[in-house]
């Protein structure tokens, strides 16, 4: 950790990941095939094993739910027989479509909010690592970053309340607005990192030219800088599009009745009756995704060869 | 700088990423493909959510018949959402805490929480004009002394609770509360299910120990939290509201339940014969729930509008044979026994049961069963 | 530097790069007043309530006496034995997360070829792309007595009674290991992918055996990826409540299920936001102990490892 950063104070060893494109450096890959290249020792095949059996293990529920969403029973956990009645059930119940819709807006809202906050102080602290206020600002994040959800939770509940009865916000009452605010806290941090280490590794000079060349601020922004950090946007927004959909302490607390989101109705279903319906919609979320990278995948083969990405890069950005 | 061979610098050198245009097109067309599925399934749904037809009902759980919901929406518009909870205290934390604007119309509190819930300003008035299928209800169940003149509820539903066990593994019988609180420091030490509500565990000791349950002398409340934390902690599995989903899969061999949902439960059984609902020899706690329409509700005439719908007695007939409770209603109990309701005796008590019966009420206790469960549930199962 | 430069040549360009470094600082001001606004006065706010009491039954807080008692009231031992259970839990997880997946990351990073490593990395994700709650119902399904691993194990005479995991403390642990193992393993994978393996050449071929090399150099570069992953895995960790709700039951309650009870159920919210505090200060504490921790045998290891190496690569270049 320790030529890596030390501006972060507590939350280094998270921005370290993301950090990553501050030092360039060539791709060792070319290097491994030769050291691979020795006899497969024990040592060897029980790692690999060992990976294979990982890879298992986080497989192991998400089979057992899409096994469990072909259930005819009334009850999740009771297997009855097999069937798509659980499928047709969840399509036609309009409570599982409303909840859906809610989290898929709510998903987009807060990906919206955090992407364009924290890629404006992304840049800001690439570009001014040195000035007065990063300290206090790296500090709120890295605060914001180890708070855990619950906590977070309990204040904004009463917060809205205040805001919505005392103060007569009346749209911290709508339980979009307040699933997007609650949503984007964490993602505004995430994004912020992201686009920071990005940006950290990108020469400013480029933006003063154009302004020595009378370019106005926005149109500097717009041709230049903008473009340099399009894969971080892109990869930061993706983030908090998925941290807000996989959200459910903070929505149970906050949500109003009627934008309930869907893990707070599978939450809530796990108190009464977990219906197959609930593996069913999962089961059709992984499949629709799953196609979807597949098709990505297949069209990407080729482009990727040139544009030299690495595996590393998907990691990191999915650490934060 | 990071050409230099220092090993200390290439630390650095082995974090660096850059962002994968795999992964960010793939997620982008995976919520696509989220969004795309909400979209079709909008289609074959009823869809419709126009803004001021909807109805938020905030329940305890599986407490209407499905049928009944779409049925009242198909006839009358609102599309109802249903929200549920565990708990009075839950439902009533989530109100106080959302000051007017938890979105909520309608709600069921239990009777003893009606005085205070409508002193706190948590309650609509309901207007009886609107609902005139309330004179449908049992004059038995109206006008009672938490709710006089009936002007903030209505009654949706009342039973009691008791417990249910599995005789394969206690083939002995069992009838009273003492048996139940023996049984759960032996055969049943760590397949125990107590009900999640503070409020329910005190009776059940209460009525074991033949104290008033509605006693509020510290005394007594001090011997029931030394029983509860040091005596039976030990031997609870988990605290459920609604222990009839492990009831049907024999997830445990003992279980604190309410009549109505043990009967769900036991029913939807592989082997209902295997599993026992016992009304408690020494009495029991007599809830009554109650329609109430939450202050500030957004939809105040849909709310009585559907008040009114399910206290028609067909209706009502309906959400009584789907949910085990009696709902309340005229001439009801025949009405159900005629239309071949199974275990009509987790339904409907004996002349005897019913006099034990106690009708809860809300006093001093109620902070000290709060403080009680707590305290139990940090020390359960160690 | 390159501002430097132009203020040198150009008087011009010195208020245009003024007013860059000006406008650049500003982009960080719409974050902050958005984190001020929604995270650190709500947090205050709950700060505020610590200090109150709960005057009624349905009264929330009050702040009339202003005093210390609910944190007294708060270290109640029922909060303390939870509080060691969730420390407990958090630490053992972290820790098996670390023993599970060092092995898992080494062998995608240095055992696969660049597109198997794509695949496999794809393969970790993919279990996440299922909601968190629906997965943690999957270990639900698979762990109850009657379930089909249960009766699975009967009937190979493995086991004589019904499985008794669920709703234990084993079955939290198992699930927070399974909900947290991709925080750690993604972390890990980065530091590995991008280690030199000619610096494990060299070590071989200055004679260090197979356990010697992976001591003194795997180990030391790993070690940024391993703090980051230990961080990202403890801090959510510790205020986890969705997992012991769905597997833990009565045995496995975490502290996250009290702060929230106290919201959600008895309505105290002076009480509960005294918890909240507590739990928020304890995970600062750690983080900062480990932060310091890891910085110090950072530093310790990349000293050993430096006199060891630069005299070391100057030699193996001259072996080729």
């Amino acid at each position: 950790m320790t030529g890596v950063r030390t501006d972060t104070g507590t939350t280094g060893a998270m921005a370290t990941a993301a950090s990553a494109d501050r030092i360039a450096t060539p791709a060792t890959a070319a290097a491994a095939p030769t050291a691979r290249k020795r006899r497969r020792s024990l040592t060897d095949v029980l790692i690999a094993a060992w990976g294979v059996l990982g890879l298992l293990f986080l497989f192991f529920p998400v089979i057992v739910i899409i096994v469990y969403s072909f259930n005819t029973g009334r009850q999740l956990r009771s297997w009855d027989g097999f069937g798509f009645s659980s499928y047709e059930n969840a399509l036609s119940n309009p409570t599982i479509v409303a909840t859906i819709q809610v989290s898929i807006l709510a998903a987009a809202g807060s990906a919206v909010v955090s992407t364009i906050l924290g890629s404006l102080a992304g840049v800001a602290l690439a570009r001014r690592p040195s000035a007065r206020w990063v300290g206090w600002l790296t500090l709120l994040l890295g605060l914001i970053m180890v708070t855990p959800e619950i906590v977070n939770a309990v204040s904004l509940l009463p917060w809205f309340v205040d805001l919505s009865n005392t103060w007569n916000l009346s749209i911290f009452s709508i339980g979009q607005v307040r699933l997007i605010v609650a949503h984007s806290l964490f993602s505004c941090a995430v994004v912020t990192f992201i686009v920071r280490a990005r940006m950290a590794g990108v020469d400013e000079s480029l933006e003063e030219a154009a302004a020595d060349l009378g370019a106005p601020p926005l149109r500097r922004f717009l041709d230049i800088t903008f473009p340099l950090m399009r894969p971080a946007v892109i990869s930061g927004a993706l983030l908090a599009f998925t941290l807000s959909l996989d959200n459910t302490v903070l929505s149970s607390f906050v949500s109003v009745a009627g934008s309930t989101p869907w893990p707070v109705y599978v939450f809530a279903s796990l108190r009464a009756t977990l219906r197959p319906e609930i593996a069913a919609v999962s089961t059709l979320m992984l499949g629709l995704t799953l196609i979807a990278l597949a098709l990505v995948g297949l069209v990407l083969r080729r482009a990727s060869k040139t544009t030299g990405d690495t595996n590393g890069g998907l990691a990191a950005t999915l650490v934060g | 700088m990071p050409e230099k061979s220092d090993v200390r610098l290439l630390l650095p050198a082995s974090m660096t990423g850059h962002v994968s245009r795999r992964l960010f097109l793939g997620g982008l067309l995976g919520a696509g493909a989220t969004a795309a599925l909400a979209a079709c399934s909008t289609g074959s749904g009823s869809g419709g959510s126009g803004g001021s037809g909807e109805l938020n009902i905030y329940t305890w759980g599986e407490y209407d018949d499905p049928d009944v919901l779409s049925a009242f929406t198909k006839e009358a518009g609102p599309k109802i959402t249903i929200d549920s909870y565990g708990s009075n205290q839950e439902m009533i934390a989530k109100l106080v805490a959302a000051a007017g604007t938890s979105g909520y119309d309608i709600c069921l509190p239990t009777h003893q929480y009606i005085p205070q819930m409508a002193a706190s300003d948590l309650l609509e008035e309901l207007d009886l004009d609107k609902i005139p299928n309330f004179s449908n209800v049992d004059p038995a169940y109206i006008d009672q002394s938490f709710d006089p003149g009936n002007k903030y509820s209505v009654p949706k539903a009342w039973g009691s609770t008791g417990y249910a066990y599995d005789t394969t593994a206690i083939p002995r019988e069992l009838t009273s509360w003492a048996d139940f609180w023996e049984v759960a420091q032996n055969e049943a030490s760590g397949s125990l299910s107590l009900l999640e509500d503070p409020g329910e565990l005190a009776y059940a000791y209460f009525f074991a120990n033949g104290i008033d349950p509605l006693t509020t002398d510290e005394g007594h409340l001090e011997e029931y939290r030394k029983f509860i934390v040091e005596k039976i902690a030990p031997h609870v599995q988990t605290f459920e509201s609604y222990p009839g989903a492990s009831i049907t899969g024999n997830a445990r061999i003992l279980a604190m339940a309410f009549n109505g949902d043990a009967r769900a439960g036991i029913l939807e059984n592989e082997d209902p014969d295997r599993w026992r609902y016992v009304t408690p020899s020494e009495g029991g706690n007599l809830w009554q729930d109650n329609w109430v329409i939450v202050k500030g509700a957004p939809n105040v005439d849909a709310a009585h509008e559907f008040i009114n719908y399910v206290l028609d007695p067909e209706v009502s007939l309906k959400e009584l044979l789907y949910i085990g409770y009696h709902t309340g209603i005229k001439d009801i109990e025949q009405a159900a026994i005629d239309a071949g309701a199974e275990l009509p005796e987790l339904i409907f008590f004996t002349p005897e049961q019913t006099e034990k019966l106690v009708f809860a009420e809300l006093n001093e206790a109620e902070q000290a069963y709060v403080d009680i469960y707590d305290e139990l549930t940090a020390s359960a199962g160690q | 530097m390159a501002v430097d430069a132009a203020v040198r040549t150009a008087p011009a360009a010195r208020t245009g790069g003024r007013r860059l470094r000006w406008s650049i600082g500003m982009l960080a001001l719409p974050i902050s007043v958005w984190l001020v606004f929604f995270f650190i006065v709500p947090f205050g706010l709950i700060l505020w309530y610590s200090f109150g009491d709960k005057p009624s039954l349905y009264v929330t807080h009050s702040n009339d006496v202003l005093s210390l008692d609910r944190y007294v009231e708060a270290v109640s031992p029922a909060f303390l034995q939870t509080f060691g259970r969730t420390l407990e839990i958090s630490v053992v997880g972290t820790i098996l997360c670390l023993l599970i997946a060092f092995p898992m990351a080494y062998w995608m990073a240095t055992k696969l070829s660049p597109r198997r490593q794509g695949l496999v990395l794809a393969l970790v994700l993919i279990p996440y792309w299922t909601n968190f709650l629906v997965r943690t119902i999957g270990w639900q399904i698979t762990l109850s007595p009657e379930g089909f691993l249960s009766e699975g194990l009967q009937a190979l005479g493995l086991r004589d009674g019904p499985l008794e995991v669920l709703y234990t403390m084993p079955a939290v642990q198992l699930g927070v290991v399974y909900n947290y193992l991709p925080l750690m393993i993604l972390p890990l994978y980065v530091a590995l992918e991008r280690m030199d393996h000619r610096l494990l050449e060299a070590s071989r071929d200055l004679g260090a055996n197979a356990f010697e090399s992976f001591r003194r150099v795997t180990l030391p570069l790993a070690l940024p990826g391993i703090a980051a992953g230990m961080l990202l895995v403890f801090v959510p960790l510790m205020g986890d409540y969705i997992t012991p709700s769905v597997l833990g039951g009565a045995q496995g309650g975490m502290v996250g299920q009290m702060v929230a009870g106290q919201f959600n159920r008895a309505q105290n919210w002076a009480l509960g936001s005294a918890m909240a505090v507590i739990l928020m200060l304890a995970i600062l504490a750690t983080v900062v102990i480990f932060a310091l921790v890891a910085r110090l045998v950072g530093s310790v290891l990349g000293r050993v490892q430096r006199v060891d190496l630069s005299a070391a690569l100057p030699q193996q270049g001259g072996a080729r």
